[in-house]
């Protein structure tokens, strides 16, 4: 069953032009993302058993993918036994049911919560807030873009895409709006100080707390979240009731598969050997325990994962969101986050987006963000396909007449009339002939047809007065080759 | 290297598309580059495209009309394919035996109709080269006098990523007597990406202005011109460096190797 995705109503060039229109986005993007890819490359470098340990890894990970049907069943069973709850939602849009009707059930007014991808690709907040529930994000850079009300530009750093002027302004607002004093400077530490004492008056009177799952242990029952700043600690020990919503991919099978697992989103994201806080959660509070909450849901969501089983695109199941694609990916450096319209940004969304879809959200996206120069593919710790799986998209668009008809006849002839030594020569030869038109200076100024868009910004050399297979016929002849 | 004895190595060129039209002189300068070496070339003049163009815009059925034409082009003999490119290389090696089998099993042919064309697909990807990685490996030890020239190299994609040839450009240039500097944010594409700098100009262009701002800091450093082993990554970024009027060299790896007089196998002149 195709998923339900979120996405900006905004067409592709609208998109894009914004993206390439915003200075400050382009330098901090850049800034963010070399600094993390160079990290990834560091790290690797310097801890000589960290290759072998990923590999063990890719395999721990594409084993659960395959093996997700008997999985999930146990590790509900397992969650249950320690008195937690569990449930299984096909779609996004039964994931916001469940979680609201929990809320409701236990009169929630307020809920914090952790940094979660699945939470944004299921619009959790806005379901959340039609009920009624206010909703605190935690994450300080999810709480950054929550107060300018935009999306996440990155999926490990959300707020990538700002600078610190803009972050101490939205700060400062917020803390005008609850009598606060403002932060000192625009220091980094100056501002995580201000966020610090805010968000503990969220932490200390929230009655929800709602988080994501980086890993769901099925033989033990545990579920495990990664984070830099020690807020899922909080979240997941303050309020009374606990919501864990998980995709159905996240779960792996063994203990053991996860320390193999763990290090890789801070290796590979960050370029740091593990992430500053590793928060392991099993159960609810059992008597005699000083804290943890009283209950704990846990929502598995499938949101069309599972109907990428068996099929070549299966890999793309085993993403582990650490962002190293989109750190090396030279489009995604260009024109951020944002442009992609879609929940996942950078390499692995323009090929998941439309997949959990089924093609129906974002379609363009693998033909227009990327220039297939397999930088994702180097850099992937989970040795996702991502180029073949953009080529294998584009040619799944072609197959189902996604595509323009203008360029479908383009490349039709094009391969037709090249595929004779006869006809390409003969169409050089015209070629040269008509170029006189759009010749200036010694250049090319314009074409006609797909070429026209090279033209908007480029020049181009002529077509040789002697092409080389003039030149090999003329000084030659057919001594070596021989043409038809 | 064999050289003046009894065997004479005997390489076919692939020119490419871009090359045979838009600028001759980078085979020609091969050309040059091989004979100077002993090595005699042939050029198999029904040759046309390779057809990454269309197989990376998703036309697979397309691409493999114009990869069964090089693969019956090319199948012939046993020479050493060399290739004046490390994309169509590497379209020819990492992508053909999968294009036309696929395409022919989407066509109606048998199961071992379809394994033949994979096994003549494999058996022409197992002799195709890029011109650089191809002269590397007939390297001699030998070490320049002089290398003042400074030059900036820039990787194409699939050369480093998909041949993994990243290494052997550099060698060749240096052998040569070149001073090869490394471009900032080397590892970033330059944006050409066959049709997709038609297709989705703005972002090409963008990509391609991040490319000449490292460039420019390379001239800065004293590089006197850019230097790649794919034309179309070349073309790209020259003609943009032209509507933006600026001048910087441009060359193509087989024009420096024939330029500078010493060539890489370093043994061949004598």
């Amino acid at each position: 069953m195709a998923g339900i995705l979120p996405s900006d109503p905004r067409p592709w060039p609208e998109r894009r032009d914004a993206g390439l229109g915003n200075a400050t986005m382009r330098t901090t993007i850049g800034v963010v993302t070399r600094r993390f890819s160079s990290g990834q490359r560091r790290v690797f470098h310097e801890y000589e058993e960290a290759e072998q340990a990923r590999q063990v890894a890719v395999q721990a990970k594409r084993r659960a993918v395959r093996h997700m049907d008997q999985l999930i069943p146990k590790v509900r069973a397992k969650i249950e036994s320690h008195g937690g709850q569990t449930y299984m939602a096909q779609d996004a849009r039964e994931a916001v049911r469940l979680l609201v009707e929990i809320a409701q059930a236990h009169d929630v007014q307020t809920a914090i919560k952790t940094k979660s991808m699945l939470s944004e690709e299921i619009a959790l907040n806005r379901g959340l807030e039609k009920a009624g529930i206010t909703v605190v994000e935690t994450d300080l850079g999810e709480y950054i873009i929550q107060r300018a009300h935009e999306s996440p530009s990155h999926i490990l750093a959300p707020a990538a895409h700002k600078n610190r002027t803009q972050i101490k302004r939205l700060l400062d607002d917020d803390a005008r709006s609850v009598e606060m004093e403002t932060p000192h400077s625009e220091e980094p530490a100056d501002l995580t100080r201000f966020a610090r004492s805010r968000l503990r008056r969220e932490f200390l009177s929230a009655d929800m707390g709602i988080t994501g799952g980086n890993f769901l242990v099925a033989e033990t029952g545990t579920l495990v979240l990664i984070t830099n700043e020690g807020n899922a600690d909080m979240v997941t020990s303050l309020p009374p009731v606990l919501v864990s919503i998980v995709g159905v991919e996240k779960v792996v099978e063994t203990w053991d598969d996860l320390t193999y697992l763990i290090q890789q989103p801070a290796m590979n994201g960050i370029g740091q050997r593990l992430s500053s806080y590793t928060t392991l959660i099993s159960g609810p509070r059992q008597p005699g325990m000083a804290e943890g909450a009283a209950e704990w849901h846990v929502v598995l969501v499938d949101n069309g994962r599972s109907s990428l089983q068996g099929t070549p695109f299966e890999d793309v199941l085993s993403c582990i969101r650490c962002g190293a694609c989109l750190n090396v990916c030279p489009v995604f450096r260009q024109v951020g986050g944002h442009a992609y319209g879609g929940v996942y940004a950078g390499p692995i969304g323009i090929v998941e987006t439309p997949l959990l879809t089924d093609l129906q959200v974002l379609p363009e996206l693998p033909s227009v963000a990327c220039t297939v120069c397999h930088a994702c593919g180097e850099a992937c710790p989970m040795d996702i396909d991502l180029p073949g799986h953009v080529l294998r998209l584009r040619k799944a668009k072609v197959a189902r007449c996604i595509d323009h008809r203008s360029a479908r006849w383009s490349y039709r002839l094009w391969s037709q009339v090249w595929s004779t030594s006869a006809r390409y020569r003969r169409s050089l030869r015209l070629a040269r002939i008509a170029q006189k038109l759009y010749l200036k200076n010694g250049q090319l100024k314009n074409a006609p047809g797909l070429a026209q868009g090279w033209f908007q910004s480029r020049d181009m050399p002529p077509i040789a007065p002697e092409m080389f297979h003039e030149w090999w016929q003329r000084t030659r002849g057919n001594a070596h080759g021989q043409q038809k | 290297m064999a050289r003046g004895g009894c065997t004479t190595e005997q390489v076919r060129l692939f020119a490419t598309c871009l090359v045979d039209a838009f600028r001759p002189k980078v085979a020609i300068a091969a050309v040059n580059v091989l004979e100077r070496n002993g090595v005699r070339v042939e050029f198999p003049a029904e040759q046309t495209c390779c057809g990454q163009f269309a197989f990376n815009a998703g036309y697979h059925h397309e691409a493999a009309m114009l990869a069964r034409h090089f693969i019956e082009v090319f199948e012939r003999g046993d020479s050493d394919i060399v290739a004046l490119s490390g994309s169509c290389a590497a379209m020819v090696v990492h992508d053909y035996a999968q294009l036309v089998r696929d395409d022919a099993l989407a066509h109606g042919a048998s199961e071992a109709e379809a394994t033949a064309w994979e096994h003549r697909a494999q058996h022409t990807a197992d002799r195709i080269q890029e011109l650089s990685q191809w002269l590397s490996q007939r390297m001699d030890d030998s070490q320049p006098q002089d290398k003042s020239t400074v030059m900036a190299l820039h990787q194409g994609c699939h050369m480093r990523r998909v041949l993994k040839a990243n290494a052997e450009p550099r060698a060749v240039l240096e052998h040569s007597g070149i001073d090869v500097m490394e471009l900032e944010d080397a590892d970033q594409c330059c944006g050409f990406g066959g049709t997709y700098s038609m297709t989705e100009w703005p972002v090409s262009t963008a990509l391609a202005d991040a490319k000449i701002g490292a460039l420019l800091k390379a001239q800065d450093a004293g590089a006197t011109a850019l230097t790649s082993a794919d034309l179309g990554c070349l073309l790209h970024l020259e003609g943009r460096l032209s509507r933006l009027n600026q001048t910087f060299r441009v060359m193509h790896v087989a024009e420096v190797l024939d330029s500078s007089g010493r060539t890489p196998p370093g043994t061949g002149r004598g």
